[in-house]
């Protein structure tokens, strides 16, 4: 088989190593693909298929040094890559300097240029009534259009994508995937994904990979799918039908509630940003035992809410909390775990709101084993937070936010970002924290979340809360969640 | 950036940027020679109208910039004001003497580093980032690597703006704030220091991959969507402030301030 032929491209006995580990990861991994394939690489988080896209271009070794070794390995002579984060592919400040900056790669002539850049802006479904925009100033689904029209200027006939719609919301999902179709049909596809059903349709061929970087299964979509199911929830991968396995094992909002004794009472309320009000609201009650779904567009003042509640950026107005020391018994998450860090040890993050507050040793080092166990932390206990999968981290932050026992809990997009595993483990811990009295309130994209959990959901649009409903409980009772151990710990 | 500005329609912005850069870069060695009281106190005066008449920032960040680079030279005056050799003392308190010669050195000193920051601001305040390194590249041969390297990092300021305030809000969240002492500051610090170098480490790393990724390369020649070239407000550039810098040197000679035409005379 000539690999070296225009029409197929790959690696054949590819190895290689990470820094800083003993072994080899990739063992002779031989992948081929041909032109014009759609192709969907599947497997957990960890298991080097980010990696592999890179070898396949040349980025590895090329750009990141990794020491590998093929015994063959041919590279399209065109490609476009699109990376994971919306943020860090840029280097000009305006959009179309962007585009410039790869057709002044490509040694285009400067006049040719203005014309070419609102072609690609066109073909990416990103319409800017000027193409000189600052690129801060759009969102991150637009961001990622744009980053589809920088590399269409490469004229690339295979396509990669790593993950591209791991930081965008459920619409600017959408709006990718429906570029990518109409661009990716006369090209060749290569796509990272771990939100696979808006794909599905339109790759042929899966490949699924296993946690130590070898190939399961290779094949049609359906084929590989239906096989391999149980691999799929393992790997915590979204395919269609995810949610309802889950759904079916946790009674969600039905589940009973506590008296309704009110929590926080907010009375003319108002939260700026940069002196100007970004959300408004003239009465709300929310009460203990809640469940509150937060739902709304991007930029419609979701998060101004809940920071403004907690009076981390400027408000005006009540906010009646009924508790002795509302600052210490809310709990609060922030979407990037990372900022939430305060220490170098996994532990000592847990143990930190407790020597904060005093407690005794002994109570505090119990308090931590418990948590780390519950959480699935404990092998990582030494650790740095930064070490941490994406997963875990955002298990430790919720963990160190949970360790003191708080009457309330806010939580800025707690599952945005994760697999189907992690995601259904927070949410059966949410519940039985919610079903214990605690009031969880959280910012979601999720239909899922606000379908089966929520108590209560509020929808903001345009910095007002429009609707206020409620999800009626049936007095019924059903089992707990099947993460759940016989303790009610939850099992990661 | 541009939140920045308030107009970069200005005349100042169509110069030549190189040319800019290289005119004050030469006056900063002028004013470095410059002895005379007198010619530092016009010169200052002079380019402070000057800068007032050209920058395109928001009326209040040019105010804040300026009153900042006062305080500056204000605080780089006092070492030589307070304990400088001088015959004529004026004020003496234990360690600090001021005498007439000190202050003399003292505000010629201060005036220097009013008159570099000023020309700075002039520079800063008129220049847009991407024509200035467009500039850099064309007209003084520097290496693309380096300017579009500026670029990209000059992109993750306001990222890294967001990103502080971000950890403040963690930080009051997680009771961090709570804490009182050096103790706690040194904390706090070590934190601020830590997360920002490992987002911004980690930012830089991803955003090298994408431009070569882009088939950005250091070597090979490469066309350019901004053309750079000269026009007549160079000449015009050139012509006002050869005319500010001659003017302060003969205002010090027709209206003498102050009698310390040189102030290293004893």
């Amino acid at each position: 088989m000539p690999s070296n032929s225009p029409d197929r491209w790959g690696v054949t006995n590819l190895r290689l190593a990470f820094p800083k580990s003993q072994s080899m990861f990739f063992k002779d991994l031989t992948f081929h693909y041909r032109r014009g394939e759609k192709i969907l690489l599947l497997g957990p988080s960890g298991s080097g298929k980010s990696t592999l896209l890179q070898v396949l271009t040349g980025l590895v070794p090329g750009s990141v040094e990794l020491p590998m070794r093929t015994e063959e390995r041919s590279v399209p002579e065109s490609w476009g890559f699109i990376f994971q984060d919306p943020d860090t592919q840029f280097c000009m400040p305006y959009a179309d300097e962007e585009i410039a900056f790869v057709l002044e790669n490509r040694r285009i002539e400067r006049k040719k240029m203005p014309g070419m850049i609102r072609r690609y802006l066109d073909m990416a479904g990103l319409s800017l009534d000027d193409p000189h925009r600052l690129i801060r100033t759009l969102s991150g689904g637009m961001k990622q259009r744009l980053a589809i029209a920088s590399i269409l200027a490469l004229e690339p006939e295979v396509l990669f994508l790593d993950e591209p719609t791991a930081m965008l919301d459920p619409e600017g999902t959408k709006q990718l995937w429906e570029t990518v179709r109409r661009i990716g049909q006369e090209r060749t596809v290569l796509i990272v994904e771990h939100k696979i059903s808006e794909v599905l349709d339109f790759v042929g061929r899966v490949v699924l990979f296993d946690d130590g970087g070898r190939i399961i299964a290779d094949g049609p979509v359906d084929a590989v799918l239906s096989k391999h199911r149980k691999e799929l929830d393992n790997f915590g991968i979204w395919y269609p039908g995810a949610w309802s396995g889950f759904i079916k094992q946790n009674r969600g909002h039905r589940a009973a509630r506590s008296e309704p004794k009110p929590l926080v009472e907010l009375k003319d309320f108002r939260v700026f940003r940069k002196k100007t009000v970004k959300f408004s609201l003239s009465h709300l009650t929310i009460h203990k035992g809640e469940w509150i779904a937060v739902i709304g567009e991007n930029g419609a003042g979701k998060s101004t809410m809940i920071e403004g509640m907690m009076g981390l950026i400027r408000r005006q107005g009540t906010v009646h909390w009924h508790l002795d020391d509302p600052e210490d018994e809310v709990a609060f998450v922030f979407q990037n775990p990372e900022y939430q860090f305060v220490t170098d040890q996994v532990a000592d993050e847990l143990a930190f709101k407790l020597m904060l507050k005093k407690k005794d040793a002994k109570e505090t080092n119990q308090r931590v084993n418990e948590a780390l166990k519950k959480f699935s932390l404990f092998d990582q206990r030494t650790q740095h937070p930064y070490q941490l999968s994406v997963g875990q981290k955002k298990r430790l932050s919720v963990a160190s936010a949970l360790i003191d026992r708080p009457k309330a809990v806010i939580l800025d997009e707690p599952t945005f970002g994760q697999d189907a595993r992690n995601t259904f483990r927070l949410l059966d811990l949410f519940q039985t924290l919610r079903e214990a009295g605690t009031t969880v309130i959280m910012v979601t994209h999720e239909r899922e979340i606000v379908r089966h959990f929520a108590t209560r959901v509020l929808r903001i649009q345009a910095g007002r809360l429009v609707e206020d409903r409620s999800q009626r409980p049936e007095r019924e009772e059903g089992a707990y969640g099947r993460h759940l151990g016989e303790h009610g710990e939850v099992v990661f | 950036m541009d939140a920045i500005w308030a107009s970069t329609e200005k005349w100042f912005f169509k110069i030549n940027p190189s040319l800019k850069f290289a005119t004050i870069a030469s006056l900063f060695i002028v004013y470095l020679f410059v002895h005379n009281l007198n010619t530092m106190i016009w010169t200052a005066v002079l380019f402070a109208m000057l800068y007032f008449a050209v920058n395109g920032l928001a009326g209040k960040l040019a105010f804040g910039l300026l009153s900042l680079i006062l305080v500056f030279s204000a605080l780089s005056s006092t070492a030589m004001v307070f304990f400088g050799k001088g015959t004529h003392v004026l004020f003496d308190w234990y360690l600090v003497v001021i005498s007439e010669e000190s202050l003399a050195r003292g505000i010629l000193i201060g005036l220097r580093t009013f008159i570099f920051s000023i020309l700075g601001l002039i520079m800063a305040s008129t220049t847009e980032p991407v024509p200035f390194f467009y500039s850099l590249m064309q007209q003084l041969k520097v290496p693309v690597r380096y300017a579009y390297g500026c670029l990209a990092a000059f992109r993750m300021l306001p990222m890294m703006g967001e990103e502080l305030v971000h950890i403040r809000q963690a930080m009051r969240v997680r009771g961090l704030l709570r804490k009182k002492g050096m103790r706690a500051r040194y904390e706090r610090l070590k934190r601020y220091t830590v997360t920002m170098l490992a987002q911004s480490i980690r930012r830089a790393q991803r955003t090298a991959v994408a431009m070569e990724a882009k088939r950005f390369s250091m070597s090979q020649s490469r066309t350019f969507y901004y053309e750079i070239g000269w026009s007549r407000y160079d000449l015009y550039f050139l012509v006002l402030i050869f005319a500010a810098a001659a003017l302060g040197f003969f205002l010090a000679f027709w209206f003498p301030l102050t009698p310390y035409t040189d102030v290293l005379d004893q």
